[in-house]
This record gives C-alpha cells, sequence and structure tokens, in this order.
C-alpha cells in the first residue's frame, strides 16, 4: 500500500510536468490545426465558417498540390539514394587506413551544421553566378546557363545540395557503425580470402544494416520535410517547378492566406511522415530481431 | 534524501513557472479589455496588450510599430528616436517584417500582439480591414495634407482606412546617357508615342552596342507590375475593370481574346525579343540588372522609381535616369501610351482589433509625424527615393527616378491602378510563375491564359 502511494506520488512528481508541457505544446496545438482544416479561415480575419472537410476534398482534386507531392518524392527518392550511397561511401573509406581521417571526417561533416537557410544563399550564389562565370570563361555550354532558371537542372541542383549536405550527418553514423563490426570476422573473411569488395557486400554492410535502415528512414523524413533549401535556394522556382510539398503549404498559409487549406495540407504531410517513421520503427525492430 | 529534496525543489520551480506564466497572460486579457472604438467594425472586443495598457493620467503609452518597407529598419528606427523625443508619453517599438511579410503579421495577431501601426500593401488592409480603424479626415485635420486621389487605394466601402507613404511610378526606366548616344541628339521620352516608337528607338539602341532593353524575370514584377494591368489601368473606368475581375471570377472572361490583354503582350513579346537578359531570362537579380543599366550595357528596363536604391549605389553621380510610359498599340493618340501607371502602393494602417483607444490614438500621433515631420519626411525621401503624396512637402528628393515620376503626376499622366486591390493576395506568385513560363518560351499565349482562367477559376 505505502509502495503504491509512494509511485504514484513519483508518478505525479515526473510525469504530470511533462504531460502537461507534451498537452500544452504538442497536444492541444495539434487538435487546434485539425479544428482550423475544417474552417475558412484566413489565418487573420476575426471571423471564419465552417466548411466542413471541404479543405480535405480541396487538396486532393488540387493539381498542384499532387504535383508538388510528386516532386517531393522525386527529390526524396534521389536525395535519400545518393546520400546515402556518399556518406557510405565516405565512411568507409575514412574507417579504412587514410591518414588524417579526423580531419576529414571534420571536413565531410562541416555542411551538415550550416543552416538550411545560409546553405541555400550560398549555392544560389553559385549556381547563379559563381559556376555561369565559369562556364562562360571556358566556353562550356551546359554551364553557361543558371542550373536554377531550368525545371530540371533546379530539381538537380536541390538533390546536389541536399546529397552534399546530408552525406556527412550521415557518414558519422555509418561510422558508428562500422567501427562496431567485430575485427574477428573481418579477419575470418580475410583468411577466408574475400577480398575489399567481398568484405564490404558480405561482411560489413549485412553487419551495419541498422545503421542502413535509420539512415535511410532518416533521410527520408528529412527531404520529405525539406522547407529551407527549397526556400533560399530555388524558392519554388522557376516558375512553381521545385515547389515541394512544405514550402507548398507555407505558400498556401501565408501567401495565398488560405489557412485552413495550408493547414489540411500540413495534416496530409503529417500522415505520409507517420507512417514513415511508424515502418521506420518496424524495420529496425525486425533488424534488432535478426540480429 | 537531499536527492529528493532536490528534485521536489526543482519540479515545484517548474510548475510554479508555468502557471505563473500562463496565469499572467489570463489576468492581462481579462483586466485590459477596453472600450471598444465606434468607428470601427471589429466583431472582437478590443484588448490591450500586457505592458501597453494604459490610463488617461499622462503615463507612457506603449505602441508598436510593423513595417514591410525593404531596407528601411535603421531609418525608420531614426524617425522613431526623433518622434519619442518630442513626445515623451509615447514609446514606440520597431517590427521589421522579415522575408515573408504577412507570415510575421499573421504570427503577431495570433500571439495578440496585432502591432497598433502596421505598413502594408493596400491589398492586405483591405482583407483585413475589419482590424482597422476607420480614419475620418473631420476628426484629423492633419489627413487633408493628403492628396485625394492619394487615398484612391485606402478607400473601401467610403471610409478611408490607410495613410500612403508614397506614390510610385513604374514603366520604362532608361539612362538618358545611352538613349542620347543612341538617337544622336537629346533623347525625349515623349517622342515615344506608340509600340513602332519604341520599336524604332530599340533599333537604335543596339545599333549603337548596347542592349536596348532588359526584364527582370522575376514573379512580383512580371505577374504584378506587368500582367495584373490587364484587370486595372487600362480599361475605360474602374467599374469596367470591377467587371472584368468579376466575370473572371465566375470563369466567363475571355482572356485569350482581350483586346487590353492582347495589347500588352503584344508589346511584352516585344520587349521580350529585345530582352537584355533573353539567354537566361529568368535569372532575376534586381542588383545585377541595376548595375547593367547605371553602366549603360542597356539603355531601357522595365521597373519602377523603387530601384533608385538600387541604382544610386553603382550610377555616377552626373547621370540622368527617367521613365518611358508603356505603350500598348500603333496609335499615337491613344491616352494610355503617354501614360505611366502610378499609384501608393503601401500605406499605414491603425489595429483597433487588439489596441486600445489610447493606443490608437498615439498610433495616429505617429502616422502624423512619419507623414509630416520634416525630418522624417527628409530620411524616407532620401531613402526611398519616391514622391510623397503630400501637400506642402518643402524636402527635395536626390532621385532623378522620383522627379521624372512627380513630373508625370503633376502633369496628370498618370495611370489609376487602384484596382489591383480586386485581384487576391497570392496573384502575383501564381500567375507570375505562368509570366515565367511564357518569358521563358516554355508555353505559348493561349496556354498562359488559359492558366490564368484556371487560377480564378480556384478563388
Amino acid at each position: 500500500m505505502v509502495k503504491k502511494r509512494a509511485n504514484i506520488r513519483l508518478f505525479i512528481l515526473f510525469v504530470v510536468p511533462a504531460m502537461f508541457i507534451w498537452i500544452t505544446v504538442v497536444l492541444i496545438p495539434f487538435i487546434y490545426g485539425l479544428f482550423i482544416t475544417l474552417t475558412d479561415w484566413n489565418g487573420l480575419s476575426a471571423d471564419f465558417n465552417f466548411i466542413g472537410l471541404k479543405n480535405y476534398l480541396s487538396v486532393f482534386s488540387d493539381g498542384s498540390f499532387i504535383e508538388s507531392l510528386k516532386k517531393t518524392f522525386i527529390y526524396s527518392f534521389s536525395s535519400v539514394i545518393f546520400s546515402n550511397i556518399l556518406g557510405l561511401a565516405i565512411a568507409l573509406a575514412l574507417t579504412g587506413k587514410i591518414k588524417g581521417q579526423n580531419l576529414f571526417r571534420m571536413g565531410f561533416f562541416t555542411p551538415n551544421i550550416i543552416g538550411g537557410i545560409i546553405l541555400g544563399y550560398i549555392w544560389n550564389f553559385i549556381f547563379a553566378f559563381a559556376l555561369t562565370s565559369f562556364g562562360k570563361s571556358i566556353g562550356w555550354e551546359v554551364l553557361e546557363k543558371s542550373f536554377l532558371t531550368d525545371p530540371n537542372k533546379a530539381m538537380l541542383a536541390l538533390i546536389i545540395v541536399t546529397t552534399w549536405q546530408m552525406s556527412g550527418y550521415l557518414m558519422v553514423i555509418y561510422i558508428a557503425g562500422l567501427i562496431n563490426v567485430p575485427n574477428d570476422i573481418i579477419e575470418a573473411s580475410e583468411i577466408d580470402g574475400a577480398g575489399m569488395w567481398n568484405k564490404i557486400r558480405y561482411v560489413k554492410i549485412p553487419m551495419i544494416r541498422n545503421s542502413i535502415a535509420i539512415c535511410v528512414f532518416l533521410t527520408i523524413t528529412r527531404t520529405f520535410m525539406a522547407f529551407d533549401i527549397n526556400l533560399s535556394l530555388t524558392a519554388g522556382g522557376p516558375y512553381k517547378s521545385t515547389e515541394m510539398i512544405s514550402y507548398k503549404i507555407y505558400q498556401t498559409a501565408f501567401s495565398n492566406m488560405k489557412f485552413g487549406l495550408g493547414q489540411a495540407q500540413a495534416v496530409v504531410l503529417f500522415v505520409i511522415v507517420a507512417i514513415v517513421s511508424l515502418l521506420q520503427v518496424t524495420v529496425t525492430r525486425k533488424g534488432d530481431d535478426l540480429a | 534524501m537531499k536527492k529528493k529534496l532536490l528534485c521536489l525543489l526543482l519540479i515545484v520551480v517548474m510548475l510554479v513557472g508555468i502557471t505563473t506564466a500562463c496565469g499572467s497572460k489570463e489576468a492581462t486579457d481579462g483586466d485590459a479589455t477596453q472600450e471598444t472604438t465606434d468607428k470601427g467594425t471589429a466583431d472582437e472586443e478590443t484588448k490591450g496588450k500586457e505592458t501597453d495598457s494604459t490610463d488617461s493620467s499622462g503615463e507612457t503609452v506603449n505602441i508598436t510599430f510593423y513595417s514591410t518597407q525593404v531596407g528601411m529598419d535603421d531609418k525608420f528606427e531614426a524617425i522613431i528616436d526623433r518622434f519619442e523625443e518630442e513626445n515623451p508619453d509615447i514609446k514606440v517599438e520597431y517590427i521589421a517584417a522579415g522575408d515573408n511579410q504577412l507570415q510575421k503579421w499573421m504570427s503577431l495577431y495570433a500571439s495578440n500582439e496585432g502591432p497598433t501601426v502596421s505598413l502594408m500593401d493596400p491589398i492586405n488592409i483591405w482583407e483585413n480591414k475589419d482590424r482597422m480603424l476607420i480614419l475620418d479626415p473631420e476628426e484629423n485635420p492633419w489627413m487633408d495634407n493628403v492628396f485625394e486621389s492619394a487615398y484612391a487605394s485606402y478607400i473601401y466601402d467610403g471610409h478611408i482606412y490607410g495613410i500612403p507613404i508614397s506614390t510610385q511610378g513604374y514603366g520604362l526606366l532608361y539612362n538618358q546617357r545611352v538613349l542620347d548616344e543612341a538617337v544622336g541628339g537629346k533623347f525625349d521620352p515623349d517622342t515615344i508615342k506608340c509600340r513602332d516608337d519604341l520599336k524604332e528607338l530599340f533599333d537604335k539602341i543596339e545599333a549603337s552596342g548596347v542592349g536596348a532593353t532588359m526584364i527582370t524575370g522575376v514573379n512580383w514584377s512580371i505577374g504584378m507590375h506587368y500582367l495584373a494591368l490587364t484587370y486595372a489601368g487600362y480599361r475605360e473606368n474602374r467599374d469596367v475593370e470591377r467587371q472584368v475581375v468579376e466575370e473572371s471570377r465566375a470563369g466567363t472572361f475571355d482572356l485569350a481574346n482581350d483586346q487590353v490583354f492582347n495589347d500588352l503582350m503584344d508589346t511584352f513579346d516585344m520587349l521580350a525579343e529585345y530582352n537584355y537578359n533573353k539567354a537566361d531570362p529568368l535569372v532575376g537579380n534586381i542588383d545585377i540588372d541595376a548595375e547593367a543599366i547605371a553602366t549603360g550595357k542597356v539603355g531601357t528596363w522595365f521597373m519602377g522609381d523603387w530601384s533608385w536604391v538600387q541604382l544610386k549605389e553603382v550610377a555616377n553621380r552626373d547621370d540622368e535616369f527617367g521613365l518611358i510610359p508603356i505603350p500598348v498599340n500603333n496609335d499615337p493618340n491613344d491616352d494610355r501610351n503617354h501614360r505611366i501607371p502610378a499609384s501608393e502602393p503601401k500605406g499605414y494602417c491603425i489595429d483597433i482589433s487588439q489596441n486600445t483607444v489610447e493606443q490608437q490614438e498615439a498610433g495616429k500621433k505617429f502616422i502624423e509625424f512619419i507623414c509630416f515631420n520634416e525630418y522624417a519626411q527628409q530620411i524616407i525621401s532620401d531613402t526611398m527615393g519616391a514622391t510623397l503624396p503630400y501637400k506642402d512637402v518643402t524636402v527635395q528628393s536626390d532621385s532623378p527616378l522620383a522627379a521624372a515620376t512627380s513630373s508625370y503626376v503633376n502633369q496628370g499622366r498618370t495611370i489609376d491602378i487602384s484596382n489591383f486591390i480586386l485581384l487576391p493576395s497570392d496573384f502575383w506568385y501564381e500567375n507570375g510563375a505562368s509570366m515565367e513560363q511564357y518569358l521563358a518560351g516554355a508555353i505559348d499565349r493561349d496556354t498562359l491564359a488559359s492558366q490564368i482562367g484556371n487560377y480564378w477559376k480556384n478563388q
């Protein structure tokens, strides 16, 4: 009885404050957000009307939203593939016998600590002016025009910058996984005659599948919610060809002043990201069980 | 035991912190509920903000000023310092808008911190007029000092909701030296009476070895300043324009066969053909384009007098610049070919939904000061390079472009584009993208018209 009372007291002391914060900062705004999706509120007006599920219908009947979703899938898929391949490649190289490993690790990680907005502006300058000037000076036609004024190249530019930024971060996770691969297994594979490629293919990669799962799902969720680079590098342009889902939501809510619709779009994004996160949890658990 | 006590203490501190924070807000909201002003139409009760509430006993009134004018932050702060010196009972907190002027404004209102005075676009004031104070010239005699025509974008339902900060005009900005060399004498903008005259001028400029004209391929320039002329300024009168907007919303307006739209787009095609940025038309950098015209690489530029802010950084002191109207057809007698579009693109408004009556009164004093005080006028005139829409202005702007706009205004040669307020606030963003596609050659005119039509259908 006394123990039970002590447990309740401990629960009140430790869980209630955290619950209180979670409810006020996460739950109530979330429910309020859901409520807004049922209105035609413009984000500023004192009045609004209930319009039921009309905003959700508009989300799926709006061709531009579906278009943004498609672009986000392309961007996300490409960025996940490239940044993970690059991150893993760097990690493999830097867990080998290269001199000055720490310096390289720091160098590759640095892009990740520069904020997305600043990074976007730096690369904006590089694509719009530095590369074009270079292209003109050497007479290379591909570089003479800015990447950011062509719809396909602008998407490519976004993928390049994202890959450059994220691969350093993924490298750290992969390195953590790789240095935990037991040496005896690697030595055993060497005795069995495995070459460098076979060691990577049959020993290292299977041993770091948890790191791979974490990195892949991390990049999926991050790229799905990418906003800062989209804003500062292309601002959705040229002519809205790189307007991805988060940026689209921002524009709908704050430029078009359709707050209810923007919020409904955000709920759809939330569902997608939640599904991806749940998948991640399932896959990593499965990985643990297999291990 | 000690550990337990420490934990307990920390938890108590945290809980007290949380409850105090929430409690003080409730108390403030409750205490500061003020009498609503009888002039406003807001349904909400007027509420004061925590530290802003005051009484009539002469205590300091705290107000906030939200500005969306880019590049003016330190200048506005200097004006505020002078205002506070002269009005020690009023304290003004300056809030600068970020990249997205609406986002911050909305955030401020959402947190019950709606600015007392906001400097906004007419469309934003109009769309939120329920929150704004109706400014009555009979109660505020200083309002007579504003040209009556300058209120056009700020009058809704017969009431004035905003005081304009400047009059700004746009058209084809030109470098006098480049054009003098091209025409072999002193260039006179009045010689451009129709589209063919402009084409002839472009040919002469190109023959002199420099670029004829330049379009900055950004959505706000070609999507708003150019395309929006289809709906405001170039038709018989404002009622016809209103009708066009209503029909567009209803989806019954035939834009593809509309004379005004096609006239404007014919001229746009010509500008695009002679565009200095033709090779990569969407780079859209106003600083680089300003440098190109200031250094004589190009003769004319579709832009407005506000670009003096960029131009003066690179222009030589004795360089002269001016504005040419945009001809929309080949009729030299068509009045529209001799006028420039001009408007009052930003104005001050006062919030009644989240500010007390005392704060609103202080806000009025502040607007009166910032509009008519000589020190404030000099700063605004110099920094923005703009024409002030007020009578008895004694200060002189150093901007030749402001002088050009003033000259057109004084001759009555402006096009009234105040019906821009009929266009939704995302008009420039959504249709600017279509105009960029058109400029880049990705779509033809019919597709452009159909995309604009689809935009209206979704409104």
